[in-house]
């Protein structure tokens, strides 16, 4: 492994503490779990080590000039004085040039690689920035292979993925620092970039342009998994929901389907098939809920539908007064959309 | 108490420099650059607008009129004869020729001003219908703002000079306000042929 | 006809009573109504300057509660409208109310003086550009106080910021905030470049300017042409608002990324407005305290040049992620990195003009000395995000917060302060307190490391910009809880300069006309200069006016005290070319900025605006162009009937 990468995956930048638990790894440009970001994040260190050692190197003359200086009982004047400044200072800006130059030639090469990473294999996803939450589409010729999600990217270990990214409304931009640089989501104009992971785990992204009142609550997870685990995962998250299973879950159903949710939400085997929210045929299988808001869990699950103005100020879900009775069933029901 | 200093007297210099020895006209000078730099960018816009639609005027929008827009712009490049009338007339300190250039010109400025809302009717569109519209609009109605100070810089000197008011510092003012006419019926051709003609050709 | 020198001893100076008459017409009028009609340029930009520094302390307290809010992880302090509001005031107060505004109105007070001159160009319009100024500041404060506050971030962003997602009138209250300091940004450009080039005192050519002198003139050239830029899209932007045009509308053919152009080709250079006169202000402390000539004054000048044509050339860089050509993008890369050389010319000038000089310890060095420490790093951060593919990860994270807080604070704050120190004798006639300077510098500067050296490494830990708050989960706490220790000190030390300049300005020691042994021509008046500047204008022989001139001291004879002349000179050469009289005090250009507030507040409501306001204003015009002073004998030519 290269020294330059070896010392960045180990060493997380002082004072960072790694994320625990079952959030998966922590977000980092310098800790890339694929070719893409590793390529950013050797460039990284390049220009932070010559960008340090530059800045001491001035320093150093300023130190030594003022030292210097003070030292004199007179000023240094004259032709051979101007002459020998002359000299340093020209050679000063020589050197400065030299290194600019050179920095941008290296530049110039890692964007040119991280722009000829197309593949015509690579698995398209297109994502659609909503306020706030993401849009997941997988992307395939035929209309009964596109899986439709929201805010959980799955992706095969070691193969190309290509991201293509819209705007439903204002600027967004979708990021998540351990894969690849960000992309702009521009309303009008379709972006694209392209990333690879070569380990399996749980990568964080969040949006990474102002975009109103939640922008701090845009998060989306890409979980890199082997080849088969990502296929059963699509297979799965291709059917569509289960019917409910029980008495309680039955009722949670009807809860579902008569206070509004079919306004906004789609659930695939039912009449619920709005695109305005996220879908959430499969919401039980995903790790957080209100794009990273919180963990997907019952208790998250019953506060977050009963007053999401509490949690995510501004968002576009208005609160649901639910009887006890009601939020219980309809929890049951939404847990049950594995 | 007297001590030995050198000076140098400039008791004998003029009070009234014309052309680039007058403070105004480099104000001048100064505001024609904002101004024009302004125009430049709402006609980079322009263009830069036009990258996103196939067509243009998009969708149904008819090509920009020609008549109105064009009598107009003659008559504003017809300007420049009397406001060069008038400041030969203040270069020679002649009181009576200033004011008598100056109205045919104000004439002149007055009925081109009030022709301008006809060439904004000879667009076709209105300003909201689409990119465009604005755009265009946006392109005219800036060099209208323009157009606009014109009529009351050449106006408000016309009343000093009829009422006796004047004084011979305000002679070099009648040469900036040609110069500013000049810049004003230059940058207006330019425009006419881009929002005018431009919808033909692009 | 022309100047004629004399030799005889006291050969045309003024004696007592034209020192009494030129007293007399360049007075203030009495009273509140003398501060309101004062055209003085000194009372002008010591008002102004006051005014940006009260913004910049307004701003200060915006940055001290966002700092306070993100010093836990799901703090509660503020909710996330106001923050959005808070991230807003913050920068819109730095960049269009502090950072612009406070060089220029420095530029006002001093230009004149370093130049020899009695006033600027056009003293009416400086006053207005003042007034168009303050009312600016008064709306968006006055929006945000009473919760019309801007929100969509300094830069808005369309279409956030546009009438679908940002309904009300906040973002209008932000885009006329634009409009009226950017006015006011172009008044003192046109001002300042007037004033240089044709006002210098006679024997200043242009290779005998000094570097300050230089600085604001590139900096002025600069405004002229990024200003038109930002107050056209902010144009476009509330006429997308108010009337429904479609520029940044992508549903009828309209860019969101127009807008990203046009306010970046502003943007851009604006940080070089306020950074440009703050190596002026290094390239005169440094000769002062240096106690030696700069060396390489010609490789400075045309460093200055190039930054400012350069300055233009980068804006691209701001969109790197926008996803616009890669070849194109490219360019904007090589610019980018190619104006740190210039930058690095003047760096290594400075630095060895101290090793040439024997340096003494005032506080202006020593801000002088944090800044290069505080600059240079910043330079190299903007190296770093030069490079697309970095800039791809830390664009809108907090490592760009790092980067343009250490070249903002450093680069253009620094030096700022080193000029107060260094000017305020001048402009008070008092010395501010060494050791309470000290103590400022150190604070301050210990302070905007511990602030912002964490944040660079939070940016890359994933730390987007404009969060108003985070997961604990993300181990942010523990930096961000630094960076808010950081910021206390920042306000330490601010509060530290305002007991030294409230204690100074009441009992700090007299400064005298020229304390530090300094060499331009504002060191030849007493402290505070009068309100005429100079009594006679002074005669120029070489770049270091006050080091290098004969023991005669020429001057200026033959100008009337009876009325407010001027002495115009030639570009080049500065020869004594032409007598110019101008106007006394006014009400006018008060008037005249109300009237362009009721436009374009007006505008905010209602398009009626834009006709009535022109309405008002067109009295106002009249009585500032007509209305002269009574003719006071003996008549010059300029003033007898046309």
């Amino acid at each position: 492994m290269h020294p330059l990468r070896a010392l960045g995956r180990a060493s997380v930048p002082a004072a960072a503490m790694l994320v625990v638990g079952g959030c998966g790894q922590a977000m980092s440009a310098v800790n890339p779990a694929g070719p893409q970001a590793e390529r950013i994040s050797d460039l990284t260190w390049y220009l932070t080590i010559t960008g340090s050692a530059v800045f001491l190197v001035v320093l150093g003359f300023l130190a030594y000039a003022v030292r210097r200086g003070r030292r004199r009982t007179e000023s240094a004047e004259g032709p051979e004085a101007d002459r020998a400044m002359a000299r340093w200072v020209g050679g000063a800006v020589g050197v400065t040039t030299l290194i600019l130059l050179t920095t941008l030639v290296y530049n110039f090469a890692t964007g040119r690689a991280l722009a000829d990473f197309a593949d015509p294999d690579a698995l398209t996803i297109r994502v659609t920035g909503h306020q706030w939450w993401w849009d997941v589409q997988y992307v395939d010729r035929a209309p009964s292979r596109r899986l439709t999600t929201a805010n959980e990217i799955h992706v095969p270990v070691g193969r190309r993925i290509r991201l293509e990214v819209q705007s439903r409304d204002v600027i967004h931009s979708f990021w998540a620092p351990n894969l690849h640089g960000k992309v702009d989501v521009i309303p009008g104009y379709g972006g694209s970039t392209a990333f690879r992971a070569d380990r399996p785990g749980v990568y964080h992204g969040r949006c990474a342009e102002f975009c109103g009142l939640q922008h701090a609550r845009m998060d989306f997870l890409v979980i890199a998994e082997p080849e088969e685990q990502f296929a059963a995962w699509f297979e799965a998250q291709l059917k569509s929901s289960a019917p409910p299973g029980d008495a309680v879950q039955q009722k949670g159903q009807q809860v579902f389907l008569s206070k509004g949710c079919p306004l906004c939400h789609a659930v695939r085997g039912t009449q619920a098939n709005s695109r305005v929210g996220p879908d959430l045929t499969h919401l039980a299988s995903r790790r957080t809920i209100a794009a990273g808001t919180l963990p997907n869990t019952r208790g998250h699950l019953g506060g977050w539908v009963l007053d999401p103005q509490k949690i995510k100020p501004g968002a576009k879900m208005p609160p649901n007064p639910l009887a006890a009775d009601e939020l219980h069933a309809l929890l049951g029901y939404l847990q049950s959309l594995k | 108490m007297s001590e030995r200093r050198s000076t140098v007297d400039v008791s004998g210099l003029t009070t009234v420099p014309f052309g680039h020895r007058s403070l105004l006209w480099w104000g001048s000078l100064g505001f024609a650059v904002i101004e024009g730099f302004t125009l430049l960018l709402m006609i980079a816009s322009y263009f830069y607008l036009r990258t996103n639609e196939l067509d243009w005027p998009p969708g149904r929008t008819p090509n920009p009129d020609l008549l109105i827009p064009s009598i107009n712009t003659v008559l504003l490049v017809l300007v420049i004869v009397p406001m060069r009338m008038a400041d030969t007339a203040a270069k020679r300190m002649d009181r009576a020729g200033v004011i008598r250039a100056l109205l045919v010109a104000e004439v002149m400025t007055i009925v081109v001003t009030t022709l301008r809302w006809w060439e904004l009717l000879a667009l076709n569109v209105r300003w909201d219908a689409h990119a465009y519209a604005s755009a265009a609009w946006g392109v005219v109605v800036l060099h209208s703002t323009l157009l606009v100070t014109d009529v009351f810089e050449t106006g408000s000197l016309i009343a000093l000079f009829a009422s006796g008011k004047a004084r011979r510092k305000h002679y070099p003012d009648v040469s900036d306000a040609a110069d500013y006419q000049y810049f004003l019926s230059a940058i207006w051709v330019a425009i006419y042929l881009i929002v005018y003609w431009g919808p033909r050709v692009l | 006809m022309s100047a004629t020198t004399g030799e005889q001893a006291g050969a045309g100076l003024l004696d007592a009573a034209g020192r009494a008459e030129l007293e007399r017409t360049w007075a203030a009028r009495p009273g509140l109504w003398g501060w309101l009609t004062s055209t003085d340029h000194k009372s002008v930009a010591t008002r102004y300057v006051a005014t940006a520094f009260l913004f910049f302390l307004l701003g200060g307290l915006e940055a001290m509660v966002m700092r306070v809010q993100l010093a836990r992880p799901e703090n509660g302090l503020v909710d996330p409208d106001r923050y959005a509001q808070l991230f807003t005031m913050h920068g819109t107060t730095m960049m269009f109310l502090f950072g612009v505004p406070v060089q220029l109105a420095v530029a006002t007070y001093l230009v004149p003086l370093m130049v020899g001159t009695r006033n600027v160009a056009f003293p009416r319009l400086n006053a207005f550009g003042f007034w168009t100024y303050l009312i600016g500041g008064l709306l968006l404060y006055g929006g945000f106080v009473l919760n019309t506050g801007p929100d969509a971030g300094w830069f808005s962003y369309v279409p956030l910021s546009g009438p679908q997602y940002s309904p009300g009138k906040r973002v209008d209250v932000w885009a006329q905030t634009v409009t009226f300091t950017e006015i006011a940004a172009l008044v003192a450009a046109v001002e300042m470049i007037v004033t240089i080039l044709k006002q210098r005192a006679p024997g200043m050519s242009l290779n005998r300017m000094p570097l300050y002198v230089w600085a604001v003139l590139v900096t002025s050239f600069v405004v002229l042409f990024a200003m038109p830029s930002v107050a056209l899209a902010s144009m476009m932007l509330a006429f997308d608002r108010l009337v429904g045009t479609h520029f940044f509308n992508p549903a009828e053919g309209g860019d969101p990324l127009l807008w990203q152009h046009l306010f970046w080709f502003f943007g851009h250079p604006e940080v070089y407005i306020m950074f440009i006169p703050a190596t002026g202000f290094v390239s005169e402390i440094i000769p002062v305290f240096a106690r030696r000539k700069m060396f390489g004054h010609t490789a400075l000048v045309l460093s200055l040049v190039a930054t400012g044509f350069l300055a233009f050339g980068l804006w691209v860089h701001h969109m790197f992620t926008t996803g616009l050509p890669q070849l194109g993008q490219s360019f904007f890369t090589a610019a980018s990195m190619m104006i740190a050389i210039p930058n690095g010319v003047q760096i290594f000038c400075w630095i060895a003009t101290l090793w040439a000089g024997r340096p003494r310890f005032a506080t202006p060095l020593l801000f002088v000395l944090g800044f290069v420490f505080l600059f240079v790093l910043g330079g190299i951060t903007g190296v770093m995000v030069a490079s697309i593919p970095f800039d791809q990860q830390a664009h809108d994270t907090h490592f760009i917060v790092a980067h343009l807080h250490y070249v903002q604070l450093g680069g253009f704050v620094f030096p700022l302060f080193g000029a107060f120190y260094f000017w305020f004798p001048k402009v008070t006639g008092r010395m501010l307190s060494e050791t309470l300077g000290r103590w400022n510098f150190w604070l301050f500067f210990a302070g905007v490391n511990v602030t912002f050296f964490p944040l660079h490494f939070l940016g890359l830990m994933g730390m987007t910009r404009r969060v108003y708050t985070y997961h604990p989960e993300t181990g942010w706490g523990a930096l961000n809880l630094l960076a808010t220790v950081g910021a206390f000190m920042i306000a330490a030390s601010v509060l530290v300069f305002l007991a030294n300049v409230f204690r100074s300005l009441r009992s700090g020691a007299v400064a005298g006309d020229d304390p530090w042994g300094a060499h331009t021509l504002e060191w030849e008046t007493p402290s505070p200069p009068p309100p005429y500047n100079f009594l006679h204008i002074p005669i120029v022989q070489g770049l270091y006016a006050l080091w290098e001139r004969t023991a005669d001291r020429p001057v200026v004879t033959g100008m009337i005290t009876h009325r407010r002349e001027i002495l115009l000179t030639t570009v080049l050469d500065a020869e004594p070319d032409v007598r110019y009289q101008h106007p006394g005090p006014s009400i006018a250009p008060l008037l005249a900025a109300l009237a362009v507030g009721v436009t374009f507040i007006g505008g905010i409501f209602t398009t009626w605006a834009f006709v009535v306001g022109p309405v008002l204003l067109f009295p106002a015009l009249m009585l500032w162009m007509w209305k002269q002073s009574p003719p006071a004998e003996p008549l010059t030519e300029s003033e007898q009937p046309a």
